[in-house]
């Protein structure tokens, strides 16, 4: 009796031996996924309804996607962002407070962003949605006081942005990934200023029109239900034709750079290495590519990023690789929030990482893991109504095939180990990176060995330079001496005087472009020892302007009205003597300092700064080579100050000195670009440039 | 327009679908684990999960974050799961899988093809039965915990509210302190520690399985019986695992047995007659799980505190304390903070944010828990504005709702809105999953997420009205100003 109670008592726990939990179990016949087609259709005003039924919910949502190609903002950066919060804060026919109270009162969501506007509901509220939506896209009024308003929130906002790392870091990569492109426009304190009504009313314009834009229906509405509201609600919408632009493919430099955001008191800096990729969305890479970034660092705990950056070192919670890719420009972000003392250990294994995936095959392990991930989370979205309309509109607007959803999982499926590496290759190159840190001062010294110049760039919370100079590692006695030396390729101070002495004059002449000029302008400019100076500007033969100095006196004519030159001038062209003045400095007392080294044009440069009664004049020469690349002089006349920016390249011997070859001249807002020749030693004389 | 590439993307994940009736089946197995299965064929995946009844608030107060702590050491390994394995395997047959830890409980699941429902059982009971808890893993997790605290919390402005708040609301409960803990605890503590957490709270009877998705009934049912059914009940689990986990020696020393006894491939099944003794006496061995009670004491006063912080712009955050979300004032409190804080056209955010210009962001919210509530009102200070501006206007919302019925338009617009939001929740089929183990867990009653939109309807304006004035006490709150650190 005891033992049968006791069987009988034990009779679940029986079963325990009946399956082997040492064995995974196998999966059951996977079921086929069915991939429904959407309604499309075309209405007269340019709009493309695209419709996607499902009835398991009485609920339904309308969103207007625009097709206009953004435009950079520049200093006006933020316009959309204004545009967007703007646009449900007033019609003609209702307030702010109207809109507001009568979309919660049908428990509708009304949203909008710079190229959408969108509003879902539960379908008995269908019609009351669709008028207060109708009436933002046709009558939205921009009221004066909701600008003045929003505007001034955002300025808050932007100041909060300074303690937010994530948004910080965000900033940056967008600036740094996409100079003068749409998505390098970052809103500032001074850009949110110039910004007015007008401009976000001229963007609505721009934007907001039926031409090209999307209707995007979903959920539980019939087709006529849906063919009737499009007509009747959206159809006798107008506006101007879309805007059809072209924006770049964002910066590809060679070299990695280094950028740091400093955040007080942070307890984890951080991190993004990103940088531009060359495809566009439908390209036929894009599906490999993203296999292999995701095996790299897509979202999961198996990726190799995870795995070595937390699994195996723990220096963070999660580490990830993004592929972006768009119509207007693609890009890689990997990122991760690291503790301060392995920021630099984390940069290192990430970059590790990247070029382990370009330089080896991976296994294909990884590789069948991350194509099932794929697949798993491509037949998981499926579950969403919205997905399927997602494919539909991805497919009209990016002219994708006719079946490019239902091929997906064919398509990953035929990507091998050999793709992937070459997709790596192709895409994910290692030298070119931009190394985003947002962080603690502490940990900066830790970050030069990273970029390929040894200078961290510092930036602020907005992504915009912040003016840091490093201090100099020579004394300015010895940067003129390096300067001399490698404009005379020479090896010691004597050699290079030698080599000085022989040049009696030098003729340069320049060919000057500038956009708004229809013609070139010829530049002539001559040198005779010790201070003579004389120039001639002109064009299509005519002399726009002439200067001469002699050593004693000079004058500077212009459209035939001359002016001699002030004894201030003589004095300033006095001490200006000598083809490298600045051996002469001590000699007239010119204030000269030192300043430290600045970048520009990403290259590390020594700032020597000089002041010549009112005119200082900045020089930078390069930390390897002390090249001469581009002045600076501030000009102070009146109270009112002028800036002169020349910069130089394509250096290039004659007669025994170095001399820049390409000149960029900045002056009064307006850029030259050219080439000049040079003469040592000619036939031109100071005479050839006085008036005859 | 740096937001451009992203826009689209948002557009598709504002709307969550759900379903109009959830229908599900429930039992218990006789070793207390409890089961609810929904079937749902429209996609073909399924969404498998278990619940511990175990969070914060059931932890030592000397080894805060243990809860926490444990949904990431049981990711890394079982006696036949490698470490590091769990989420490789659900990653390989295409499925998702995450976990969370609450004050009240730790949530794991997966998501997986439906195909894989038998790979999701294993796992879960593999996590159940005989997880890998031991120093290798303790050792790595302690890191990667560390870092989600300076990455979630240490590195982000006005993060540590809760922590802050909770602190000075909860003086007498757990709730005292917040799932994420202290990192001291975790340093201090030790393997054993951890073990013991562990055999208490990781065990049959405080485990709740929902499955939710593209299932046959049938075949789940016997599934469940096959890899859970057969987890020994009672004390005979923690006999097992130290079957498994113990050397001879010690076994031998605490059980009076020998491991031989026992028979390694058929535990349960040892036939020697002394083994199958021990095990028998064991499963009828309850585990006792130590309890909290509701926290039912009231503030004491006014209590208020400035906390200096990695912030650029000051801030303010208000607590009252709330009943516990099983009170049956819970309804009407929701429906209060709909009132204050519910879409654009709520109460504090024309007031606060649109009118007085006050706050860049203002809100309030409910934070609904099993021993107790707490009501939190939050404002981020715009520009040049004093703290004490945003207190008063506060104070007047609260005030205007305890003094004045609100209006009929006002009460319509909020059935209305909750009305959306309910159809709208049960967004996916790992949500119902989840809403599903919920309702069980912590009202008793599965069904209720069923009779929600019912019980919001029956809340009245003079309810909300009441319960305005009962819990808004101006003189009994918590206040902390967040101020930037200089």
């Amino acid at each position: 009796m005891k033992n049968i109670f006791l069987f009988i008592a034990f009779l679940p726990a029986l079963a325990f031996g009946q399956i082997d939990r040492s064995q995974q179990p196998k999966p059951q016949t996977a079921a086929t996924l069915n991939i429904k087609d959407s309604e499309v259709f075309k209405l007269s005003n340019g709009i493309t309804v695209i419709l996607s039924e499902n009835h398991k919910l009485p609920r339904v949502s309308f969103d207007l996607v625009m097709n206009g190609s953004p435009s950079v903002e520049g200093e006006k950066a933020g316009v959309s962002d204004m545009f967007s919060s703007l646009i449900l804060n007033g019609t003609t026919n209702r307030s702010k407070d109207q809109i507001d109270s009568e979309v919660d009162f049908i428990g509708a969501s009304l949203d909008a962003s710079e190229n959408s506007l969108s509003m879902s509901c539960l379908t008995k509220h269908m019609d009351k949605g669709l008028d207060i939506m109708m009436d933002v896209l046709k009558n939205v009024n921009f009221p004066e006081s909701e600008f003045e308003r929003i505007k001034k929130l955002m300025s808050s906002q932007l100041i909060n942005t300074k303690s937010d790392p994530d948004g910080m870091a965000s900033n940056v990569e967008f600036k740094v990934n996409f100079p003068n492109h749409p998505f390098g426009d970052v809103m500032t304190e001074s850009t949110l200023n110039t910004i007015s009504r007008d401009d976000v009313i001229d963007y609505y314009k721009s934007y907001f029109t039926p031409d090209n834009c999307y209707l995007v229906i979903v959920g539980d509405i019939t087709k006529e239900k849906a063919s009737e509201i499009a007509k009747n609600y959206f159809e006798s919408w107008t506006g101007q034709s879309s805007l059809e632009s072209e924006v770049g493919k964002g910066d590809f430099h060679n070299g990695n750079q280094v950028f740091f955001v400093k955040k007080q008191g942070a307890v984890q800096s951080a991190i993004r290495i990103t940088f531009p990729i060359d495809i566009r969305t439908g390209d036929a890479n894009q599906i490999p590519l993203t296999v292999a970034n995701n095996l790299l660092g897509g979202r999961g705990f198996g990726t190799r990023l995870m795995q070595n950056l937390r699994e195996d070192k723990a220096y963070t919670y999660g580490c990830y690789s993004s592929l972006n890719v768009t119509e207007n420009g693609s890009w890689v972000s990997m990122s991760g929030n690291f503790r301060n003392d392995v920021t630099d250990s984390a940069i290192t294994e990430i970059l590790y990482e990247i070029q382990r995936i370009s330089e080896n095959p991976v296994s294909s392990e990884e590789l069948e893991l991350t194509k099932s991930t794929m697949n798993g989370s491509f037949s998981r979205s499926l579950e969403s109504p919205q997905t399927i309309a997602r494919f539909a509109l991805n497919v009209i607007r990016y002219n994708l095939e006719k079946d490019y959803y239902k091929n997906y999982l064919k398509k990953l499926e035929s990507v091998d180990v050999s793709i992937v590496q070459e997709m790596a290759k192709q895409y994910l190159t290692f030298q070119n990176a931009n190394i985003i840190v947002v962080g603690s001062e502490d940990i900066l010294n830790n970050l030069k060995k990273f970029d390929s110049d040894g200078y961290v760039t510092i930036l602020d919370a907005f992504g915009s330079q912040i003016e840091e100079i490093l201090p100099a590692d020579i004394s300015k006695e010895e940067l003129i001496n390096n300067y001399l030396l490698a404009s005379t390729s020479s090896k010691t101070i004597k050699e290079a005087n030698k080599k000085i002495k022989k040049i009696k004059s030098v003729t340069q002449v320049s060919t000057l472009t500038n956009e708004q000029f229809p013609f070139p302008l010829s530049l002539t400019e001559l040198w005779v020892a010790p201070n003579k100076q004389g120039r001639k500007v002109e064009a299509q033969g005519m002399v726009f302007e002439q200067f001469y100095f002699d050593g004693k006196s000079g004058k500077i004519s212009s459209q035939g009205k001359g002016k001699d030159l002030t004894a201030e001038e003589i004095e300033t062209y006095t001490k200006n003597e000598g083809l490298f003045p600045e051996l002469n400095y001590q000699k007239h007392d010119i204030t000269v300092e030192l300043l430290g080294i600045e970048k520009v044009n990403n290259l590390p440069c020594y700032v020597l700064k000089s002041i010549n009664d009112k005119s200082e004049k900045f020089d930078y020469f390069t930390v390897d080579g002390f090249m001469k690349i581009q002045t600076i002089e501030v000009e102070t006349q009146d109270g009112e100050t002028s800036e002169s920016v020349s910069s130089y390249a394509d250096f290039k011997e004659v007669g025994g000195i170095i001399f820049p070859h390409l000149r960029v001249l900045t002056a009064n807002g307006m850029t030259f670009t050219g080439s000049s020749t040079y003469e040592v030693n000619g036939n031109q004389k100071i005479e050839d440039f006085m008036n005859k | 327009m740096k937001r451009i590439a992203i826009s689209v993307i948002c557009l598709f994940s504002i709307y969550a679908f759900g379903q109009r009736k959830i229908e599900f089946t429930e039992y218990d197995l006789s070793n207390g684990i409890h089961v609810i299965l929904h079937q749902d064929k429209s996609t073909p995946i399924v969404a498998v999960s278990v619940l511990y009844h175990v969070g914060s608030k059931n932890e030592n107060p000397e080894r805060t974050g243990f809860a926490h702590f444990f949904e990431h050491l049981l990711f890394e390994g079982s006696s036949n799961i490698g470490r590091g394995e769990y989420s490789e395997i659900v990653e390989r047959n295409g499925g998702a899988l995450n976990a969370n830890t609450s004050q009240d409980r730790t949530y794991y699941y997966e998501i997986l093809p439906s195909n894989q429902l038998e790979l999701g059982l294993w796992l879960e009971s593999e996590r159940m039965l005989h997880a890998k808890v031991d120093n290798v893993g303790i050792e790595t997790q302690r890191s990667v915990v560390k870092e989600e605290k300076r990455q979630r919390v240490d590195n982000q402005p006005y993060a540590s509210f809760t922590s802050e708040m909770f602190k000075r609301m909860f003086a007498e409960h757990p709730y005292n302190w917040v799932p994420i803990g202290s990192m001291e605890h975790l340093d201090a503590a030790q393997e054993i520690d951890y073990v013991n957490f562990y055999r208490t709270f990781y065990v049959p009877q405080n485990a709740t399985i929902s499955i939710a998705g593209d299932i046959e009934i049938d075949q789940a049912k016997k599934w469940i019986d096959q890899y859970f059914g057969t987890i020994p009940s009672g004390q005979a689990i923690n006999l097992y695992r130290d079957f498994e986990n113990l050397d001879e020696n010690n076994f031998e020393q605490k059980y009076g047995l020998s491991k031989s006894n026992f028979n390694a491939a058929n535990f349960a099944n040892s036939s020697d007659p002394s083994a199958q003794k021990l095990i028998s006496s064991y499963s009828k061995m309850a585990i006792e799980i130590p309890r909290t009670t509701k926290d039912k004491s009231e503030l004491s006063g006014l209590i208020s505190d400035t906390i200096y912080d990695n912030i650029q712009s000051p801030a303010i955050f208000m607590g009252f304390k709330f009943p516990d979300q099983n009170h049956a004032d819970s309804y009407a409190l929701d429906l209060m903070n709909e009132v204050l804080s519910g879409g654009s056209s709520s109460r504090i955010n024309k007031t606060l944010v649109e009118k007085m210009e006050l706050a860049t962001f203002a809100f309030s919210f409910n934070y609904g828990l099993e021993d107790a509530g707490a009501g939190i009102f939050a404002a981020i200070a715009s520009q040049n504005i004093d703290l004490a501006d945003i207190q008063n206007a506060f104070d007047e919302q609260i005030n205007k709702i305890k003094n004045e019925l609100i209006s009929e338009e006002e009460f319509q617009k909020i059935r209305n809105q909750y009305e959306n939001s309910l159809v709208s929740s049960n967004a996916s089929v790992s949500g119902i999953a989840e809403n599903l183990a919920d309702n069980h867990v912590y009202f008793g009653n599965t069904n209720r997420v069923n009779n929600l939109l019912e019980n919001y309807l029956k809340v009245t304006k003079e309810d909300i009205q009441r319960v305005a004035q009962k819990y808004l006490t101006l003189d009994k709150r918590v206040i902390l100003y967040y101020l930037p650190k200089q």
